[in-house]
């Protein structure tokens, strides 16, 4: 198969493990370790590109992007099911899945907060931060 | 296995491949059409854009008029969308493509951050959702930068990518249905027109486009939806091998066999795209192959084509066709000007996959959200007749194997329908309502 002939001919000999228990279960669907890091599978990222994006993915994620960690969680979902296929990759995928819940419970807290205390708990900032009289006051919405 | 196998790969690959590309077109005129029955807006409230230059609309106004002051907008913005493609067409014949890739990011960070976030606001005040600015600040930049890079790299999740070009499709959409309704369905109708004549005319910038992309192997930045291609496993085991469905086209006789990873269309050699196979120069019907062989046999029944010399190349002739649509500058919003997003007709991907331009969801959903506007009977009356042209639209793709205006057949289909339905048929549904014979 063309996919298995590319990460053979192009790929460090990491993957070829892999591959070859691959092979030998070709005909069981129990879980073998997996070629594909990416969630496409052969549409997708090869293990060398896969740890490249993962890399990136994380380190772009600490500019204030929680949903860029759970795109990557998204993404190499496959990585974290079989977490001993891909080491490298796990490490980032892991760290990003982390990253995301920290953040979203943090931003969750403050925004459940923010809904539910209303004014009784922050007083007269409350209208002064919620979106829509912001939005009123700056005329965004004001088509023409 | 000396069977021709083209028949049957376009028989049975049509269902899946027609599904894959109807149900995001449904959903992004779905969305619209919720969009636009929620945020009713009084009549007033209407934009001023590049589409109403040259005449705004005014409920006191005779039909004439709106008729002509319709006919004069379309006309300048299918003025202004034609020079803006043959500046695109300038740029990639000077091959500017990176300055292009990086106008298309602009241009999609701006639809997401700028008209996501204004439909945002709008939704928060109609239901008075309170958020505070810090937390829809946060979001909004999350969705926008995330939606910039999946438009932009080649490589993201198929499903991030795929949801945020419809995401993209409905919010322009929907901006664009708050233009004045006659100036609406002109416009729409002469965007039909100018597709069909800047594909299929020699002259229109579209086909040169194409041609120059063909000629020169390259990519065109564009937005384009791509649907998944459809793979077969023929006797089901080795789950996880992924068989590519090719449409086998008329050999180029220009194409090599170079791995060129960022071929993405036009005389690809099949197997060497962009997803990191390997550039296998030899394209066949793979759902041909008996799968209960082994991994590597595959392959080499696959260099192997039937009846074939194995150095033929036969890859696939996908031209696209690229419009630019000029969504027009927002009134009020400091950054954003006249946004250019290179949107393109239909076609077929490297993989086999069929394309659908972004223009086309559009208007597609511009025409479905108009349609909501007055009733649902013609939402239902509209979205058959533009799925019924969509299907027209692939079958005749498949017919002739070369980029195709998505947007005629459907248009016009649509806009007859929902005139004849906004006329006749619910005078008629309505008074059989009323006496109690239909419901």
């Amino acid at each position: 198969m063309e996919a298995s002939q590319a990460t053979t001919t192009t790929e460090d000999p990491n993957p070829s493990p892999n591959l070859r228990r691959r092979d030998l279960n070709l005909n069981s669907i129990s879980s073998s370790s997996p070629v594909w890091p990416t969630i496409d599978g052969p549409l997708g990222l090869s293990e060398e590109e896969g740890l490249s994006y993962a890399r990136r993915f994380y380190n772009f994620g600490f500019l204030l992007l929680p949903l860029l960690w759970a795109v990557n969680c998204f993404y190499f979902w496959p990585v974290l099911r079989h977490s001993r296929s891909f080491p490298r990759i796990h490490y980032y995928v892991v760290r990003s899945a982390v990253g995301f819940m920290v953040f979203t419970a943090l931003l969750s807290s403050w925004a459940l907060t923010f809904a539910v205390g209303g004014e009784r708990l922050f007083g007269p900032v409350w209208d002064q931060l919620v979106m829509y009289n912001v939005a009123d006051k700056m005329g965004l919405t004001g088509w023409s | 296995m000396a069977q021709n196998p083209r028949p049957r790969s376009v028989l049975e690959s049509l269902g899946e491949e027609i599904v894959r590309i109807l149900i995001p077109v449904s959903i992004c005129m779905f969305m619209v059409v919720i969009l636009v029955s929620i945020l009713t807006s009084d009549s007033s409230s209407t934009v001023s854009s590049i589409a109403t230059i040259a005449y705004s609309e005014t409920t006191s106004d005779t039909t004439w008029d709106k008729f002509v002051g319709a006919l004069l907008n379309s006309l300048a913005f299918v003025a202004v969308v034609t020079v803006v493609t043959f500046v695109l067409v300038l740029l990639f014949y000077l091959r500017c493509t990176k300055f292009l890739k990086l106008y298309m990011g602009f241009s999609a960070f701006v639809v997401l951050g700028f008209l996501g976030g204004e439909i945002a606001l709008f939704l928060i005040q109609d239901f008075s959702i309170s958020i505070d600015c810090v937390t829809f600040l946060v979001g909004l930049f999350n969705f926008a930068v995330v939606g910039v890079l999946a438009v932009f790299m080649s490589k993201m999740a198929i499903f991030v990518t795929q949801g945020y070009l419809v995401v993209i499709g409905m919010l322009v959409a929907y901006w664009f249905t708050l233009l004045p309704e006659w100036t609406t369905w002109v416009l729409l109708v002469a965007m039909a027109l100018y597709d069909l004549a800047a594909v299929l005319l020699p002259v229109g910038p579209l086909r040169l486009l194409v041609d120059l992309a063909i000629s020169r192997d390259e990519d065109i930045p564009a937005l384009v939806y791509e649907a998944r291609p459809v793979s077969y496993n023929d006797s089901g085991t080795s789950g996880g091998v992924a068989q590519r469905r090719v449409w086998r086209e008329r050999r180029n006789p220009n194409s090599n066999s170079e791995a060129n990873p960022n071929l993405n269309d036009n005389s690809v050699l099949v197997g060497n795209e962009d997803r990191g196979l390997s550039s296998n120069p030899n394209a066949n019907d793979i759902s041909e192959l008996n799968s209960s062989v082994g991994g590597d046999s595959v392959a080499s029944l696959v260099r192997a084509e039937e009846g074939r010399a194995v150095e033929e190349d036969a890859e696939l002739v996908a031209p696209l066709l690229d419009r630019s649509m000029n969504a027009a500058r927002v009134e009020g919003e400091s950054a954003a000007s006249s946004e250019n997003l290179l949107l393109e007709g239909m076609g077929l991907g490297s993989s086999g996959a069929i394309k659908l331009g972004l223009g086309d969801f559009i208007f597609y959903s511009v025409l479905v959200g108009r349609a909501a506007m007055y009733d649902y009977m013609t939402v239902y009356a509209c979205y058959l007749a533009i799925i019924a042209g969509l299907g027209i639209t692939l079958m005749l793709l498949a017919l002739y194997q070369k980029a195709l205006p998505a947007l005629p057949v459907s248009v016009m289909l649509g806009v007859l329908f929902y005139f004849l339905t906004r006329f006749l048929l619910e005078i008629f549904v309505v008074q059989c309502s009323l006496n109690l014979l239909m419901f």
